[in-house]
């Protein structure tokens, strides 16, 4: 079986389709954790939150990653899902910058190695920065066209949003990945494999 | 037979070309939703919010189109009548009500419009067209075949743990995430597997190319929509440049 797959390296319908599953699992967990967002001092915490509850569906689908592409795929359909959903064209090109990084990490473990999927996890979850990236660039107009809010929350985001914040979240992104995969990690352990899906 | 399936095919064609849809989505969803441009944009916004009332119309979801209209309607009156007669808590509310239903309820409706006019076949065939690759197309499909199912197994988890206290309400955060995420990922998967199944026994991963017998294209309609999308990405360009503004 094994030699088969490496022969067969190009992506099949089968692999597209555990794609398309692990994203639509990923995307649900990540809106019901960002959907904290709407009280001011949670945003810059959903750099944190998100990586680390979305590691553990993240770390499920790395079990079925075999082949070179799917976490990039996987990465830029979240940028495509993030622009759908009003939160910007940024998450698209962040996406596949970092999923390229965390494809390449995890291919140096050959798709087996469970410290390199933790690094893997780390690296794929700072497409959550992207979404940041236009509050750094125009905060007022942000909030120009996001009167609902209202001055308080705008007000209260803004001083939480200096500019050394930027770099400041890809580190938090990158960490939270790393604890979030090593819980994802601990899960496989204690239930997936029970399960036998793992 | 051949008569009875162009027929059908015809009475499937809808107004507009799947990738209009497409286009008017993402033009909504940057524009309305995400409140690019800021001020310069706001006519626009506003010719934007009414396109998915219109094809809701056209199309006959009288229905559906009533209700969310009637939301954005409060909303705008909301807006006008009651924001600059309230004072304090109840006016932040009353910001945050008409902001919601004026900013959400047109990409709902966009959503709902687009969603439910277009067939996968469809959808498929116009990515084609526009030569995007099947390793993002098929995942898409999948994954907008696939949220209802992660829906349905949520709710049926939530209720079962509810059952058993553990809720929010009992301040058992881990409990939540160990006893919800992890039987509700369990079972989605379990599911993907079968489908997954159903769809290689459908034909798809074949090496050969795949045929689609829907007939899409761009009628007049779809130029004068297209036309003003870049008319209005165009103008959002120059006043990011600062040309006008």
């Amino acid at each position: 079986m094994n030699t088969i797959r490496k022969e067969n390296s190009k992506l099949q319908g089968k692999d597209l389709v555990h794609i398309g599953i692990f994203t639509a699992i990923y995307f649900v967990v990540v809106f019901a954790v960002a959907m904290l967002g709407y009280i001011p001092i949670f945003i810059p915490l959903l750099c944190v939150l998100v990586p680390i509850i979305g590691g553990i569906p993240f770390m499920l689908f790395l079990t079925k990653v075999k082949k070179f592409g799917m976490i990039m795929i996987m990465s830029i359909i979240m940028g495509i899902l993030m622009l759908l959903t009003g939160m910007g064209y940024h998450c698209i090109y962040v996406g596949a910058i970092s999923g390229l990084i965390a494809e390449v990490i995890y291919k140096s473990g050959n798709y087996r190695s469970s410290s390199k999927a933790i690094m893997t996890c780390g690296f794929f979850s700072i497409w959550v920065w992207g979404n940041f990236i236009p509050f750094f660039i125009d905060i007022e107009g942000y909030f120009a066209t996001r009167k609902e809010f209202g001055q308080e929350y705008a007000d209260a985001l803004t001083s939480l949003m200096p500019i050394w914040m930027m770099p400041t979240l890809i580190i938090a992104a990158f960490v939270s990945g790393l604890v979030g995969g090593y819980l994802g990690k601990m899960a496989l352990k204690k239930h997936f494999k029970k399960a036998g899906i793992a | 037979m051949q008569i009875g399936m162009m027929q059908a095919a015809k009475y499937k064609e809808s107004y507009l070309d799947p990738r209009t849809k497409i286009l008017l989505l993402v033009m909504l969803a940057v524009f309305v939703l995400g409140g690019t441009g800021g001020r310069q944009m706001s006519l626009f916004r506003l010719i934007f919010s009414s396109v998915p009332f219109i094809l809701l119309l056209l199309s006959g979801k009288v229905k559906t189109c009533l209700l969310w209209s009637s939301l954005l309607i409060i909303g705008g009156l909301v807006e006008y009548a009651l924001i600059p007669r309230t004072t304090g808590i109840l006016n932040y509310m009353m910001v945050a009500l008409s902001g919601m239903l004026t900013r959400f309820a047109p990409s709902i409706m966009m959503g709902m419009y687009a969603v439910s006019t277009t067939t996968v076949s469809e959808f498929v065939a116009a990515m084609e067209r526009m030569h995007i690759t099947e390793k993002i197309t098929i995942p898409m499909t999948v994954m907008f075949r696939f949220f209802p199912t992660v829906r349905e197994e949520y709710a049926s988890i939530h209720a079962a743990m509810r059952m058993r206290g553990i809720s929010l309400a009992g301040g058992k955060i881990i409990q939540m995430v160990e006893y919800r995420l992890i039987p509700m990922m369990t079972s989605s998967v379990k599911i993907g597997e079968e489908l997954s199944a159903a769809a290689l026994t459908r034909g798809l991963g074949t090496p050969i190319k795949r045929t689609n017998i829907c007939q899409i294209g761009f009628h007049i309609q779809d130029k004068i929509i297209i036309t003003f999308c870049l008319f209005t990405i165009g103008y959002w360009i120059l006043g990011v440049m600062g040309v006008i503004g």
